[in-house]
C-alpha cells in the first residue's frame, strides 16, 4: 500500500520533469519545486490549520509560481547550462530551508520548519485517522488527474507544440510558436506538478528534512522520463516502475542491489538510449492495435 | 507589399548585409540571387526576425515589423523555409503541420489548444496533398527521403497560410524531375495569390519563374530588374565569374 | 590593521589555497567538455575512487605515504578509461542525453562500490602536512593547504606542457576546436577521447588525495559536492577553457571561505549557488569566454 503511495509521488515527479523535457530542456529544478510544495503545504496544515485539499493545492500553486519565475531567466540558458543553473536553484531552495525557522509550540511539541532540525509534526493524516488505504487513494486521485491532463495535452496541439520546440527552436519560432510562452508554460506546469507531489509527500512522510531535496532527488526526477522514455506519458511511469521495482525487487540481493542499480542504468542507456518506451515502440504498439482492430472488423 | 529599406547587418567585424533596399510587389515572384556568402540567407533571417538588423527597416504593407520575434512575423503574414532543412524530426509528417497550424487557430486561448480543429485538419490535408505527402502522413519526418523533406518544409510553411513566402534555396540537392515539380508548385502558389521571394542558386529555375530578379554581392544589391536584363548586366557577370583581368 | 581585515585576508588565503583543488576537479570537467561537448558527471566520483584505492593499497601494503599519489593517479586514470568506454564510446551518437544519464548511473555505481566496501563509514585519511602551520606575518598558513597548492601547481605545469608542447596536446586542442576537421587531418577521435579521459582521471586522482588529506577523511558523501563544485568551477571559468577552470576554482575557493566567514556554514553554499545562477544567466560564457550559445 505504502509502496503504491510512493509510486504516486515518483510518477508525479517524473511527469513534472517530463513536461520540461518535451521542450528539449533538462531541468534539475524539479527537486526545488518539490521541496517548496512540501514545505508550503505542510505549513498550511500543521501551522495555519488549513484543511488538506486547499493545502495541497497551495503547495502545487507555489511550485507552479516558482516554475514560472525560474522559467524566465532559464530562457537565457539552454542545454547543459540550464542543467547547472536549475541545479543551483534546487540547492538554493535547499539552503533556504536549511536556515528557515518558523515554528510554533503545541503542548510540548515543536511544530514547523526548524532550520537544520527539519520540519516536524505534519500530522494531518494521523490526527484525522486516515488509513494507509485512504492516503493511497487520496494520493492517486491527484496522480490520475495529472496523468489524464498530461495525456490530453500530449494528444492536443499543446503537446505537439512543446515537442516541436524540443526538436528545433528556430524552426518552431518560424512556424509561429511563441518560444517564451511555450518554455515558461512548460516550466510552470512542471513546477505545479512537482509542487503537488511535494505537498502530498510531506503529509505522507510527516517529517521533512532539507537533505532529501537535493541533487539526488533532482537526478531521479529526470531519470524517470529519460530511462522510461519521453515518447508518451507511459515513459515516466515505466521509468518509475523500473527504478522502484529495482530498488524493492532486488532486496534479496541485500547490499549488492545498490551496486546493480548503477550498472542497470548504464546498461539501459546503452541498449535503449531513447528510453524503455520510445517513439518507435509506441508506433509499433499502435500499429499492433490497429491491426487487431482491422482484424476484428474483418471478422464481422 | 514587403519593403526592405536600408537594411544592414554586421556580425562582429563582418558586414553581412549593407544598406539593401528591396521592394516586393503583391503577387509577384522575386528572385534573389548572388554567390555564396553574398547575404541572401541573412536577409531572410533579418526579415523573419531570427536576427535583429543593425540598421534599416522591414515593412509589411504599412506595418513596420522590424525586429519582431519570428512567431509574430509569421502571424503578420510572412512564412519561410530553411536552406538547411529544419523539420521536427521526431514528429510525424502530419504533426509537423499540426504544430504550424496552431499559430492561426486561437493560440493562447485554452479552447484553441484543446478543441478539435476540423477546419485545420482539412487545411492540413489539402496542404499535404498539394505537396504530394498525403501517403506519408504518419511517417516520422526524420525517416523521409531528402526530396520529401524539402516538400514537407514547404508544406509546413504553407499551413499557416502566409501572404508572403520566402523560399530559401528550395531546389538545393534536388534532381531535374524534382525541380520541375517544384517549379510547377511555385507557379501554382502564385496563381493562388501568394507573393514569393525565391532565393536560389539554380539559375534556370529563377529565370523561368521570376518576374524580377535582384542580385546581391558582398552584402550589397548590385542589380535589379527583369531576368533577361539582369543576366546581361556586367556587374552580375563579374560577381559570378570573377573580375575580368583585361 | 583591524581584526576584520586580518580575518578577511586570512580567509582569502585559505580559500585561494583550497581553491586549487577545485581547479583540478574543474579542469577535469572542462577538458572532457572541450573534446566531447558533453558532461561527464562521473568525474567527481572518479577522483574519489582514486583516493579510496590509494587508501586501500596503503592499508594492505603498509607502504610509505608517498605511495598514495602514484596509486591514486593510476587507479583514477583507469576508472576514467572505463567511464569513457562504458558511458561514451559504446553509446549511440545521436542522443546526447543517453551518455549524460549513463554517467549518472556510473556515479551511483562507483559511489555504491565505495559504500559497500567501507560499510558507508567515513575513513580516516592520512594528512601528512596537517600539523604543520607556518606564520606569514600576522597570518597562518596551513601546511596541508600549502602542500595542496604546490602539488596542484605542479600538476597544472605538467598539464600545460602536455597540452601545449606535445603532439597529443595539439591533437586534443584541434579536436576541441574543430572535431570534423581534426578527423580529416588524420587525428583519431577515439584515441584522443580515451587519452583525455585517462589524463583527466589522473588529475582527478591527485585532487582526490589532496582533498582527502585536507579534510582528513574520505566519505562517499563527498561525491556529490565534488561533482557540483567541479561543475561550478568549469562554468565560472567558461566551459572548455583550462585557464578558466584554474581561475574559476581559485575564485570559488575564495568565495566559499569568505562566505563561510561572513554568513556562517549554513549560508556558505547558498552564496556559491547564487553566484553560479547569476553567472549562468547573465554571463554564460564564463569569466573569459565569449558569450556564445
Amino acid at each position: 500500500m505504502s509502496l503504491l503511495t510512493l509510486f504516486g509521488f515518483r510518477i508525479l515527479l517524473g511527469l513534472s520533469a517530463y513536461v520540461v523535457i518535451l521542450t528539449g530542456q533538462i531541468s534539475m529544478a524539479q527537486a526545488g519545486f518539490y521541496a517548496l510544495g512540501a514545505y508550503t503545504a505542510a505549513t498550511a496544515t500543521a501551522i495555519w490549520g488549513w484543511p488538506i485539499v486547499p493545502a495541497i493545492l497551495l503547495g502545487g500553486l507555489v511550485g507552479g509560481l516558482f516554475g514560472f519565475l525560474v522559467g524566465f531567466p532559464a530562457l537565457r540558458v539552454r542545454g547543459l547550462f540550464l542543467v547547472i543553473a536549475t541545479l543551483a536553484f534546487t540547492e538554493i531552495v535547499r539552503m533556504v530551508f536549511l536556515n528557515l525557522k518558523y515554528t510554533i509550540r503545541v503542548g510540548d511539541r515543536t511544530i514547523g520548519p526548524a532550520a537544520a532540525e527539519g520540519f516536524r509534526g505534519i500530522t494531518y493524516y494521523y490526527e484525522n485517522g486516515w488509513s494507509a488505504l485512504q492516503i493511497m487513494a487520496f494520493t492517486w486521485l491527484f496522480v490520475l488527474a495529472v496523468l489524464a491532463g498530461f495525456w490530453l495535452m500530449d494528444r492536443s496541439r499543446a503537446g505537439a507544440v512543446l515537442r516541436a520546440v524540443g526538436e528545433d527552436e528556430l524552426a518552431a519560432a518560424s512556424v509561429g510558436i511563441n518560444l517564451t510562452a511555450a518554455k515558461v508554460a512548460a516550466m510552470a506546469a512542471g513546477g505545479l506538478v512537482a509542487g503537488l507531489a511535494g505537498a502530498l509527500y510531506a503529509h505522507y512522510a510527516t517529517y521533512l528534512s532539507q537533505e532529501e531535496f537535493g541533487a539526488l532527488l533532482a537526478t531521479f526526477a529526470i531519470a524517470y522520463p529519460l530511462v522510461g522514455g519521453t515518447g508518451s506519458v507511459a515513459g515516466p511511469i515505466a521509468g518509475v516502475l523500473f527504478f522502484s521495482l529495482l530498488i524493492d525487487g532486488l532486496r534479496f540481493l541485500g547490499d549488492w542491489r545498490n551496486l546493480l542499480f548503477g550498472v542497470l542504468i548504464i546498461a539501459m542507456m546503452n541498449l535503449r538510449p531513447h528510453g524503455i518506451i520510445d517513439v518507435g515502440l509506441v508506433r509499433r504498439l499502435r500499429a499492433l492495435l490497429h491491426l487487431r482492430r482491422e482484424r476484428a472488423y474483418a471478422g464481422d | 507589399m514587403l519593403a526592405i529599406e536600408g537594411l544592414s547587418k554586421r556580425f562582429g567585424g563582418v558586414q553581412a548585409v549593407q544598406r539593401v533596399d528591396l521592394q516586393v510587389r503583391q503577387n509577384e515572384i522575386l528572385g534573389l540571387i548572388g554567390p555564396n556568402g553574398s547575404g541572401k540567407s541573412t536577409i531572410v533571417n533579418l526579415v523573419t526576425g531570427v536576427y535583429a538588423p543593425t540598421e534599416g527597416r522591414v515593412r509589411l504593407r504599412a506595418r513596420d515589423i522590424t525586429g519582431w520575434a519570428p512567431h509574430r512575423v509569421l502571424a503578420a503574414g510572412i512564412g519561410r523555409t530553411f536552406q538547411s532543412i529544419r523539420l521536427f524530426g521526431g514528429l510525424t509528417v502530419w504533426q509537423n503541420l499540426w504544430v504550424a497550424r496552431q499559430a492561426q487557430a486561437g493560440a493562447g486561448r485554452l479552447r484553441g489548444w484543446l478543441a478539435v480543429d476540423r477546419a485545420g485538419m482539412k487545411r492540413i490535408e489539402a496542404t499535404l496533398e498539394f505537396c504530394r505527402l498525403l501517403d506519408r502522413r504518419d511517417e516520422l519526418a526524420r525517416n523521409l527521403a531528402f526530396g520529401e523533406q524539402r516538400r514537407l518544409e514547404l508544406a509546413r510553411t504553407l499551413t499557416a497560410d502566409p501572404e508572403v513566402v520566402l523560399l530559401d534555396e528550395p531546389a538545393a540537392g534536388m534532381n531535374v524531375a524534382e525541380i520541375e515539380e517544384l517549379r510547377d508548385r511555385i507557379l501554382t502558389l502564385k496563381q493562388r495569390g501568394k507573393t514569393i521571394v525565391l532565393i536560389e542558386h539554380h539559375m534556370e529555375l529563377v529565370m523561368e519563374v521570376a518576374e524580377r530578379v535582384a542580385v546581391l554581392n558582398f552584402g550589397e544589391k548590385i542589380a535589379e530588374g527583369p531576368p533577361a536584363r539582369v543576366q546581361d548586366d556586367e556587374r552580375v557577370r563579374e560577381a559570378y565569374l570573377g573580375k575580368r583581368r583585361d | 590593521m583591524t581584526d576584520l581585515a586580518l580575518d578577511v585576508v586570512q580567509q582569502l588565503l585559505n580559500g585561494f589555497l583550497f581553491g586549487s583543488s577545485y581547479a583540478l576537479i574543474g579542469i577535469g570537467f572542462t577538458m572532457i567538455f572541450g573534446v566531447m561537448d558533453k558532461f561527464n558527471l562521473a568525474f567527481g566520483v572518479t577522483a574519489l575512487a582514486g583516493a579510496y584505492t590509494a587508501l586501500l593499497v596503503l592499508h594492505l601494503t603498509q607502504g610509505p605515504l608517498a605511495l598514495l599519489f602514484p596509486v591514486a593517479v593510476a587507479a583514477a586514470g583507469l576508472v576514467g578509461l572505463v567511464v569513457e568506454l562504458v558511458c561514451f564510446r559504446w553509446m549511440p551518437r545521436d542522443y546526447p542525453l543517453a551518455p549524460l544519464m549513463a554517467t549518472v548511473g556510473m556515479l551511483f555505481f562507483i559511489d555504491e562500490v565505495i559504500v559497500h566496501g567501507t560499510h558507508g563509514r567515513p575513513m580516516a585519511f592520512p594528512a601528512p602536512m596537517g600539523e604543520v602551520m607556518m606564520d606569514v606575518g600576522p597570518w597562518l598558513l596551513r601546511g596541508d593547504l600549502g602542500f595542496m597548492f604546490l602539488v596542484s601547481l605542479g600538476v597544472m605545469g605538467i598539464l600545460w606542457t602536455l597540452v601545449y608542447k606535445t603532439r597529443l596536446g595539439l591533437a586534443t586542442r584541434s579536436v576541441s576546436q574543430q572535431p570534423v576537421a581534426a578527423q580529416l587531418c588524420g587525428i583519431s577521435l577515439v584515441r584522443v577521447n580515451a587519452a583525455v579521459f585517462v589524463i583527466t582521471g589522473m588529475i582527478g586522482g591527485v585532487a582526490g588525495v589532496l582533498i582527502g588529506s585536507a579534510v582528513g577523511a574520505l566519505s562517499p558523501l563527498l561525491s556529490l559536492p565534488l561533482t557540483v563544485k567541479g561543475l561550478v568551477t568549469a562554468v565560472l571559468g567558461g566551459l572548455g577553457s583550462i585557464p578558466g577552470a584554474i581561475v574559476g576554482g581559485l575564485l570559488l575557493g575564495i568565495v566559499e571561505y569568505e562566505a563561510l566567514y561572513f554568513f556562517g556554514i549554513g549560508y556558505r553554499d547558498m552564496v556559491t549557488y547564487l553566484l553560479l545562477f547569476v553567472f549562468l544567466v547573465f554571463r554564460p560564457g564564463g569569466l573569459f569566454g565569449q558569450t556564445r550559445h
